[in-house]
């Protein structure tokens, strides 16, 4: 199956929701849906700030522990961005649904038990970030995500951005990483083996997908910045889809 | 724990009261469907179905497993029903509503029970290997009818589906990755679709079809008949206290074949569109994705 | 007035040209901006950033679907139930309720006050509303004693729509500013209908004949879904009312 090259989101998908988007970028497709501020359970209630309630479904089978690692990093992350003392004793529930996730050709999957990929997470919180903007959710920034994987290969290790299933069964570490539109790092998760050393170069990487300046009108930058740098560009990507989102809300402006 | 919201006395007296008159809030004729759409996914055996603004997902996937010991022939097949809080932030997670084994219990009597799916044909080994299929539903967006759309998608994410090519060779048995071999469908029997009418009024002898949110709220009771183009019947689930004239349940049925008949022309010509569209460059493409060969010229 | 609209996202940097300087007026900031001492400005929404020179203010216009109280708002309300001395009624689905006193009614009294049921809707004026408090609501003007049209609705149907379009149905040019043509032109047509717009995305439509109510419904959710425009508003009125005779 080909991977689809650029990331693609449709924002306002789900009509009863407060906000929803559906995205789809590296073979991962994630719908996600955003309600809030709304009545929080009294055992979530906070007196200050907004609980910011994350649940991650998995396509097929019930979610698990590995979910709940998932949702729990999702939800410290994005509690930074969202300005959550803005609606205190409230809730702000984020539901994202995996709806496809790439195969691994080579190898037939044995459990039906889901146990999603730590790959996947850009993708769930790039979803979540999209979905936030359409609800409307007060944010500090905005922020964008990605997944580095090093593979070694004849000795040397080479950095695979957005790796694929096959990547992530070869590789020695994954790294997903997060940004706020700020530079700021905002998420920083790894998995496997690799030397400081390592991190660093991973973060350099992904601190480049991620945080590609705004091309100037003159579109200087942007030739400039496209012969030493890979993948799509994440920041113009979100802009460029709220762009869309706004234009047609104020279609009456 | 946020509440559902329930519709105000002004909205239940209207709703009822152009019903009355043969009125719907949409426009729509009292026997008339929401649009139904289907789209299939990257993945084999994923269909998302929109009816109005109802939306639900069905993924369909397999898994080797050793059958039940009081079935050894036979292969598993479930189906696996959970309200998220994305249809409503009044579900909860783990806490299954009424809506939800209502849900869960059509689907299982109209796919499972009707022998939809041949279960014998899962088995690979008597006693020691099956398939098991396993349907997850998803629902996204809830705005009444949920069962027919459920019902439309798991059977659409079923016959869409494709597990993994087998063989067995002198007691050997080798289970193919898709890279290996190209995947098998399930050998599928007969499509049954639910068509789900509801009643209003107190002896209930208005008779809707594809009910809105709006109109279950006030709906006095609900009639689902789960059926096959052939005009077979898999079960009838009368639901609610009103009582309804047995003739005028007879005209529903047939009302319902109507419609599932149409339903099944919809999903075939899907299906077919979809296939159409997968073998893009057709056995070329997959030769040359394999095998990388250098053109004789 | 500028023309220009730029598109801000969360955290964005305001280009200084687009904030307004008077020295002589303090800047008002609308809703979507925050602002962060000394003297950030910084965008919390994704929307249009709108600069008014003139009153020396700035917000940003976008859209969301969740209704925030705030003072001065007409809101159509459902009575949940009553306590001893509050109805409560909740303005949105899944959001903590609002207080609406028993003696918020024109001319009431602890006798004289009007009884609601479980279920009726009330048109009402928000109060009260901050962060840490459940809104209040009320259906009579603090000012004159009189109810100014607020007060319980009686039979008709409520039809939702979104914030967005519920904000330009109430605006006072709601012709020119906000491209609402649909109200006029069903009423040329000869509908007879009374209708009152929530700011919390609901609308109360009545009238004798439940066709005209529908179309009327039909005509809003199919303007505000469609995001249609004054003419397409037009054909959509002519062609619903022909569908009805």
């Amino acid at each position: 199956m080909t991977v689809t090259a650029a990331p693609e989101a449709a924002l306002g998908v789900l009509p009863r929701a407060d906000g929803s988007a559906k995205y789809s970028y590296a073979g991962y497709t994630v719908t996600a849906s955003v309600n809030g501020p709304i009545e929080a359970q009294r055992r979530d209630e906070h007196p200050y700030e907004a609980h910011v309630d994350v649940i991650v479904r998995p396509a097929a089978g019930v979610g698990a522990t590995r979910e709940r690692h998932l949702e729990s990093i999702l939800q410290s992350s994005l509690t930074q961005i969202i300005l959550v003392k803005n609606f205190p004793r409230s809730l702000i529930q984020i539901v994202l649904q995996v709806e496809d996730t790439p195969e691994n050709d080579y190898v037939n999957t044995k459990l039906v038990q889901a146990s999603l990929d730590f790959a996947i997470m850009p993708a769930l919180f790039q979803t979540a970030v999209l979905a936030l903007l359409s609800a409307g959710v007060p944010m500090r920034a905005t922020a964008t995500a990605t997944a580095v994987a090093l593979v070694s290969q004849d000795g040397s290790k080479t950095s695979v951005v957005d790796p694929s299933p096959r990547d992530v069964e070869i590789a020695q570490s994954v790294h997903v990483l997060a940004f706020t539109s700020q530079d700021e790092l905002l998420l920083a998760e790894s998995e496997g083996d690799f030397t400081v050393k390592e991190w660093d170069e991973v973060y350099e990487t992904a601190k480049q997908v991620c945080c590609r300046p705004v091309p100037t009108k003159e579109g200087m930058e942007m030739v400039l910045d496209d012969e030493h740098t890979s993948g799509p560009d994440l920041r113009h990507f979100l802009r460029s889809t709220m762009e869309q989102k706004v234009a047609s809300d104020l279609h009456w402006k | 724990m946020p509440r559902e919201a329930e519709p105000s006395l002004n909205e239940k007296q209207f709703v009822l009261q152009a019903l009355q008159d043969s009125i719907r809030l949409d426009g729509r004729e009292l026997e008339q469907y929401r649009p139904l759409e289907l789209t299939f996914g990257d993945q084999y055996g994923v269909a998302d179905v929109t009816l109005g603004k109802t939306r639900v997902l069905a993924k369909a996937s397999a898994e080797l497993t050793v059958p039940y010991a009081d079935r050894p022939l036979d292969g598993i097949f479930n189906i696996a029903t959970e309200l998220s809080p994305m249809t409503s932030p009044a579900f909860e997670v783990n806490r299954p509503t009424e809506t939800e084994v209502l849900i869960s219990r059509l689907l299982e009597k109209t796919v499972r029970r009707s022998g939809a799916l041949d279960t014998e044909s899962l088995c690979l080994v008597a006693g020691q290997k099956c398939w098991s299929i396993r349907v997850d539903v998803h629902v996204l967006s809830h705005d009444g009818n949920l069962i027919d759309a459920a019902c439309f998608a798991v059977v659409a994410a079923l016959r869409h589906f494709r597990k993994p090519d087998t063989s067995m060779e002198g007691g050997v048995l080798t289970v193919y990755t898709p890279a290996e071999r190209e995947p098998v469908p399930l050998s599928w029997l007969h499509s049954p679709f639910c068509v789900t009418w509801s009643f209003f009024g107190e002896d209930g002898d208005i008779a809707v079809l594809d009910a809105t949110w709006m109109e279950e709220q006030v709906s006095s009771g609900s009639c689902t008949i789960s059926l096959n183009k052939h005009g077979e019947i898999c079960q009838i689930a009368k639901l609610g206290g009103v009582p309804v004239e047995a003739v005028s349940l007879l005209q529903c049925t047939n009302v319902a074949l109507i419609k599932a008949k149409d339903m099944s022309s919809k999903l075939d010509r899907w299906l077919t569109e979809d296939a159409k569209r997968r073998d893009k460059g057709g056995l070329l493409a997959e030769l040359s994705a394999e095998n990388d060969r250098v053109p004789d010229i | 007035m500028t023309t220009e609209r730029p598109l801000v996202l969360p955290g964005d940097t305001i280009p200084p040209h687009l904030i307004p300087s008077s020295t002589t007026k303090p800047l008002r900031l609308g809703p979507g901006l925050r602002h962060l001492p000394p003297s950030d400005i910084i965008p919390v929404v994704a929307g249009q950033l709108i600069t008014n020179h003139q009153k020396n203010s700035m917000w940003v216009e976008y859209n969301n679907n969740r209704y925030l109280p705030t003072p001065g708002d007409l809101i159509i309300a459902q009575i949940h139930r009553s306590g001893p001395d509050f109805y409560y009624c909740s303005l949105s689905p899944y959001t903590p309720h609002a207080t609406l006193p028993h003696l918020s009614f024109e001319s009431a009294t602890k006798k004289t006050r009007p009884q609601l049921q479980p279920g009726s809707i009330v048109y009402a004026r928000v109060v009260l509303a901050n962060k840490h408090m459940d809104p209040e609501v009320e259906c009579v003007s603090q000012s004159t004693g009189k109810s100014d049209g607020l007060g319980e609705l009686k039979g008709g149907m409520v039809f939702d729509v979104s914030l967005q379009f519920a904000r330009r149905l109430l605006m006072a040019k709601s012709r020119e500013e906000g491209k609402v043509e649909v109200l006029e032109a069903l009423g040329a047509e000869g509908l007879a209908f009374e209708i009152a717009v929530g700011r919390n995305g609901r609308v109360w439509v009545g009238g004798e004949d439940p066709k005209a109510v529908v179309v009327v419904g039909r005509a809003l959710k199919e303007t505000d879904e469609g995001r249609l425009g004054v003419e397409e508003q037009r054909k959509l009125v002519r062609r619903l009312v022909k569908g009805m005779k």
